[in-house]
């Protein structure tokens, strides 16, 4: 038996409403699955006196396209995403978001609360930064649009101010001539946290690369885009060597720790090879 | 702490009770419900054991907060206890010898109905997506994946 800490709930039916009492509130913590709060708040990680649920709030609940990007709204699980059109659009992120957790953690969890927990080893982050998503940041004193890697301040730390919220996630909808793919390694295959992962995203003509993303998970203290592996591919053919020089040099660029889940050396020798995977199914997936 | 009024529906019962908000939904259901299929195990959302349905998506009920199922439709084994796909199911876990302590077989009949609800002629690799959020500590998976597939045949055989 572990108690959840005692706090005063909120259930707001309007976003205003809610910023408000993000905004009035102190020791706040806004909920939306719970699947990594109330885990926190039984280990006693985190005792808020407030909580605001986010759940009740229709305007926060959707995946549209809009403005030539594909929105997700705060409150969209990873099942929802898992089975929209508009999402399954963006591979890798469905990739990530059709295996995170289980079964019942994707009924539950949300996107949203998967980066703003800011897990170095959160699987929806690395194909969000490929894909370039940025985020939407909210509070009583108005709206700021950031991209998604300056969410990341540290190993679960992120760069949101007290009354701040995350309330739209924004994706360029994919070009015709684009591909991506999410690849991970856990201790087992299901319902498990990644040793490592990476995501990469390609926009190719025939096989020639005109722009590359790619990110890794669990190699540094937050989600990982190395931009001198996006270089060696852009304007290049995507022959195996290419592929596999690009891959190699990214063991320059990660900086993983030794933990439960791995060693550091373990992490930066699996760098190349996923890349190498994930490059590999996206490439496939364009043909 | 103020109490909340939550109302919701379980098992097809129309529920109104007044709890404190820092009440887990698993709490609540066993503990001032009465509904004791809901097991229990790590209270951490990663063991199955306390799998209910709400709006008919599987979640563990330990990391949902009470006031969370504010009109919602909360289903546990007792609400399907006539169901047919429910009935078939049972059955094939007890000739298939799927249960050995038991203490995880509820939440695994929760996920294993809400899988073939969906998906009535699932894979073996299928069956063990729909069941990776549930822990059976006697090990004794390869029964109950063969008791999930034996009771698809059973539902709609191919």
């Amino acid at each position: 038996m572990r108690p959840i800490p005692k706090f005063e709930y909120h259930a707001p039916v309007t976003l205003a409403g809610a910023l408000e009492l993000l905004n009035e509130l102190d020791k706040v913590k806004p909920i939306i699955g719970g699947t990594d709060l109330m885990v926190s708040m039984r280990e006693a990680v985190c005792s808020p006196s407030h909580v605001v649920d986010l759940n009740r709030i229709p305007e926060l609940n959707y995946i549209k396209e809009e403005e030539g990007f594909i929105k997700i709204g705060a409150t969209t699980t990873h099942a929802q995403a898992a089975t929209d059109p508009l999402t399954v659009g963006i591979p890798a992120l469905h990739d990530a978001v059709s295996r995170i957790g289980s079964p019942q953690i994707r009924n539950r969890g949300t996107i949203t609360g998967n980066i703003v927990n800011a897990s170095p080893a959160a699987d929806t982050a690395c194909p969000l930064i490929v894909h370039d998503a940025e985020i939407m940041v909210q509070s009583v004193d108005g709206t700021n649009m950031l991209p998604i890697e300056e969410l990341f301040a540290g190993p679960k730390i992120n760069c949101l101010e007290p009354g701040e919220l995350v309330t739209e996630i924004r994706i360029p909808k994919p070009s015709a001539d684009s591909m991506s793919a999410y690849k991970r390694i856990g201790r087992r295959k299901a319902f498990t946290l990644s040793v490592v992962s990476a995501a990469v995203y390609i926009q190719a003509e025939d096989n020639l690369c005109i722009d590359a993303g790619v990110a890794f998970g669990s190699v540094a203290m937050t989600p990982l885009r190395v931009p001198e592996a996006e270089d060696m591919l852009r304007g290049k053919e995507l022959t195996p060597e290419n592929i596999r020089e690009a891959s190699e040099a990214v063991k320059d660029h990660v900086n993983p720790i030794t933990d439960v889940r791995g060693t550091a050396e373990y992490r930066r020798d699996m760098c190349p090879v996923l890349m190498r995977r994930a490059l590999q199914t996206a490439l496939e997936r364009m043909r | 702490m103020s109490k909340v009024k939550v109302r919701f529906e379980l098992n097809g019962k129309k529920i109104e009770t007044e709890i404190t908000a820092y009440t887990s939904l698993s709490d609540m259901l066993r503990d001032y419900l009465g509904v004791k299929s809901v097991k229990k195990g790590c209270e951490h959302g990663e063991c199955g054991a306390c799998t209910v349905l709400v709006d008919g998506l599987p979640m563990t009920s330990c990391i949902v907060l009470a006031p969370q199922v504010e009109g919602k439709h909360v289903t546990t084994v007792e609400g399907l206890e006539y169901n047919p796909l429910m009935i078939d199911l049972r059955q094939a876990f007890i000739e298939n010898g799927a249960v050995q302590c038991g203490f995880c077989t509820p939440g695994m009949l929760i996920s294993s109905y809400a899988l073939l609800r969906d998906n009535p002629h699932p894979t073996s690799e299928e069956v063990k997506i729909g069941i990776e959020g549930n822990i059976c500590r006697c090990t004794g998976f390869t029964k109950i994946i063969e008791a999930i597939l034996d009771a698809a045949e059973r539902i709609a055989p191919e």
